[in-house]
């Protein structure tokens, strides 16, 4: 009993910085902004409780919401599918026995490490630029130039590239789970003369379903909440024409720029509200596409 | 063995945690103890109402800015200048670029953390006034403050209500900033002092005749409100509660002009200005473009990163004068919860008042507001930003009166408008349905 009481002791010391910077950083503002969500509040005056008002104006009333609703949803389910399936190409070309390997999976890895960062996203601005090397390579290919941050769509699609270029951690866990498919299955398959398509669709995918599932849901939630790349490409305003005011943009302006901290607080609980429901349709729908070596190949 | 590594490893967490604590404790102690003693010192102050002279007990005063390198490296200079003559007061500055200054000063706010002193700008003022962020400075007046060179009006541009919550330091005024040798070569002989609004389209014409922008555009804020100065409106309502003209003509007016500028690529296109990477790609600058509508304040660095010479401009007529005012071009203020109110104010005093100060920061705020420093500075002063004095003194002459502080929430009336002129750019709206948006929306934002 004492050497147990003392043992768990030191477990709590050890976890202690975490749950108290997790109390003080996490949970009591999340219980902080689900009340903040129900007032009207600017930050200076105390909360002025409004009920769903703030719910109702999202969807009713404030056209810029909708608008910023809807290319976000483009910005995931474009960007999401694109990244998980470059991720899986360039896994694939990894998991092929060569000595450079290791060499490789450190660079196409490096994008993700520095991914989120405002370098990145500022590189990004030059890539695109009106000298930059994008324009330069589609000149050299004889297109015209394209204004990659006066259009809208052109923007969004800007950010849809650079989150698909950060396809590292995705690629990672690819490469593992291709790892751990048992090489008997492709030699099996070749001796009954199955092409490489036949292989990729009836043994990779379906071995590797899990880990897609794993980096569908992962990626999704993490798409919802992109904030510095549109933050920095836009230069703060999410123009041009708001083309890339992701949520998380336009709830940083409703928060600090607007002081409605009471509508950012509601956007952020119908943005939890809107993941959640994706992630348990995704969820829902895995049955049918994910297949489980322990449920004896069911 | 085991045991041991384990133990020492716990100890150095907790002594990690210690000093992540203490480190926080000992500040928050040590403000505490610092402005306990301001505070007996400018009692002190008051009751022997001494010349303020803080040799009793050390103040820390935070200070915060906004602005690029050049105004942060001067500011910290008049900083360290002002430590030395003062002894006993500590300035902690801190300073961010205009957007982050916002979204910084946002939270402190509501955390009753402002610093001491804080630049304010016209379209916050009122919305940090009327929510008691800031304090009023008449106490200060003539006490802490050395009004006696700076004229009332001057003083006064910083009222919000029944108070004076920022110190203006320095004015501003809008005008057309032009390079006279790309004016010669699209077949103008000059800019006359009395040009207006159809000279203004003439001219462009020329420009595009010669294959050169006229201008880069107007930030719709600024120039509408102009505008409608000149038709005997306001962008505001005096009293804050909506837009101060009724006649969405004006709005459709205007903006079409804007739209048409664009249409004849005597203005460039938004998607061409949104694709510039900052201010040294701007067309003027490259000598592609004739001139900039801007702040009188933001003539010299345009000079500093263009090759090019420039010269000014008064704004396009009718109604030049009505159209025109001073703008106080940033103010400082003091934060109601600053704990050396007394000390921030001498601060301020010093910024407006001292000569020696001033020849630091050369106008780089807008025209000093002390008669006494801008005579001093005269002699000081490069050719252009002799000319920026020389054009401020022009609009004195040719102004009138400001008006009422932006009202609260005119930083979102802001955006809306630069959104709607930017749609009206792009040709997605029409200025007509625009002017309708624009009412419907500011009168939400504004009525609240």
């Amino acid at each position: 009993m004492q050497t147990n009481m003392k043992q768990n002791l030191w477990g709590y010391i050890f976890i202690g910085p975490f749950i108290i910077g997790f109390l003080a950083f996490t949970i009591i503002p999340i219980i902080a902004s689900f009340y903040f969500s129900f007032t009207s509040y600017d930050l200076f005056n105390a909360p002025r409780w409004i009920g769903l008002d703030n719910f109702k104006e999202m969807f009713t009333s404030d056209p810029r919401y909708l608008h910023s609703l809807k290319i976000t949803f483009i910005y995931v389910f474009v960007g999401v599918p694109l990244r998980l399936i470059f991720a899986l190409v360039v896994a694939m070309l990894l998991n092929t026995a060569s000595r450079a390997v290791g060499l490789y999976r450190t660079l196409y890895y490096l994008p993700s490490l520095i991914g989120g960062s405002v370098a990145v996203a500022i590189m990004w601005r030059n890539i695109f630029g009106d000298d930059g090397i994008v324009n330069i390579a589609l000149l050299s290919m004889g297109i015209d130039p394209v204004r990659w941050f006066g259009n809208p769509t052109a923007a969004l699609w800007m950010l849809i590239f650079l989150s698909v270029w950060q396809f590292g951690s995705s690629m990672l866990i690819f490469l593992a789970g291709l790892k751990s498919i048992p090489q008997s299955y492709y030699e099996a398959a070749s001796v009954d003369g199955a092409s490489f398509f036949q292989k990729f669709f009836n043994i990779t995918i379906p071995m590797l379903s899990p880990v897609i599932l794993f980096n569908a849901i992962m990626q999704t939630i993490a798409a919802f909440m992109t904030f510095v790349p549109a933050f920095i490409i836009s230069k703060g305003t999410g123009g041009p024409l708001d083309g890339t005011l992701l949520y998380s943009l336009y709830l940083f302006k409703q928060g600090f720029e607007f002081f409605h901290m009471g509508y950012a607080s509601a956007m952020a609980w119908v943005m939890l509200i809107i993941i959640a429901i994706l992630t348990s349709l995704i969820f829902l729908s895995s049955k049918y596409w994910v297949h489980y070596e322990s449920e004896g190949g069911k | 063995m085991k045991k041991s590594l384990l133990v020492l490893l716990g100890l150095m967490m907790i002594l990690w945690l210690a000093a992540c604590g203490g480190d926080e404790g000992s500040e928050e102690a040590g403000g505490d103890t610092e402005t306990d003693t301001t505070e007996e010192t400018t009692d002190e102050n008051t009751d022997s109402d001494s010349e303020a002279d803080s040799g009793g007990g050390d103040v820390t005063l935070r200070i915060a800015w906004w602005g690029s390198q050049p105004r942060h490296d001067y500011t910290l200079e008049v900083i360290e200048m002002y430590e030395e003559a003062n002894p006993g007061v500590t300035i902690e500055p801190e300073y961010a670029s205009w957007d982050d200054y916002w979204q910084k000063l946002a939270p402190q706010a509501a955390a009753n953390e402002l610093p001491d002193i804080l630049a304010m700008d016209l379209s916050y003022l009122s919305q940090y006034a009327d929510n008691g962020q800031l304090a009023d400075l008449n106490p200060f007046l003539g006490n802490q403050i050395d009004v006696e060179n700076i004229s009332e009006d001057v003083v006064n541009g910083g009222t919000v209500g029944d108070g004076i919550y920022g110190f203006n330091l320095g004015v501003n005024a809008v005008g057309f900033h032009y390079n006279p040798e790309l004016l010669a070569e699209a077949g103008i002989d000059e800019i006359p002092e009395n040009w207006t609004w159809e000279d203004y389209q003439e001219m462009s014409q020329k420009a595009v005749d010669a294959g050169v922008f006229f201008d880069t555009g107007f930030q719709a804020d600024v120039f509408f409100n102009y505008y409608l100065r000149q038709n005997g409106k306001r962008l505001y309502a005096e009293d804050g509660s909506g837009l101060g003209y009724k006649d969405d003509q004006l709005f459709v007016d205007f903006f079409s002009m804007v739209q048409e500028q664009v249409e004849t690529e005597a203005t460039p296109t938004p998607d061409y200005l949104a694709q510039l990477a900052g201010p040294e790609d701007d067309p003027t600058v490259k000598g592609e473009g004739i001139g900039i509508f801007q702040w009188s304040n933001q003539f010299v660095g345009l000079e500093d990163i263009s090759e090019h010479e420039f010269e000014m401009a008064p704004m396009p007529g009718p109604n030049v004068a009505d159209g025109l005012f001073l703008k106080p071009s940033m103010f400082f203020s003091v934060s109601e919860n600053s704990e050396a109110k007394e000390e921030a104010a001498k601060f301020i005093s010093y910024f407006v008042n001292d000569v020696e100060a001033n020849k630091l920061i050369l106008g780089d705020r807008g025209v000093p507001v002390s008669s006494v420093v801008k005579e001093a500075l005269k002699e000081e002063v490069s050719a252009s930003q002799a000319e920026v004095f020389e054009y401020v003194e022009w609009v004195e002459e040719n102004s009138t009166e400001m008006g009422a502080a932006d009202p609260a929430g005119a930083g979102e009336i802001i955006e809306l408008l630069s959104n709607l002129s930017e749609q009206i750019a792009y040709g997605e709206i029409t200025p007509e349905d625009a002017a309708e948006h624009f009412r419907t929306q500011a009168g939400s934002i504004l009525g609240n």
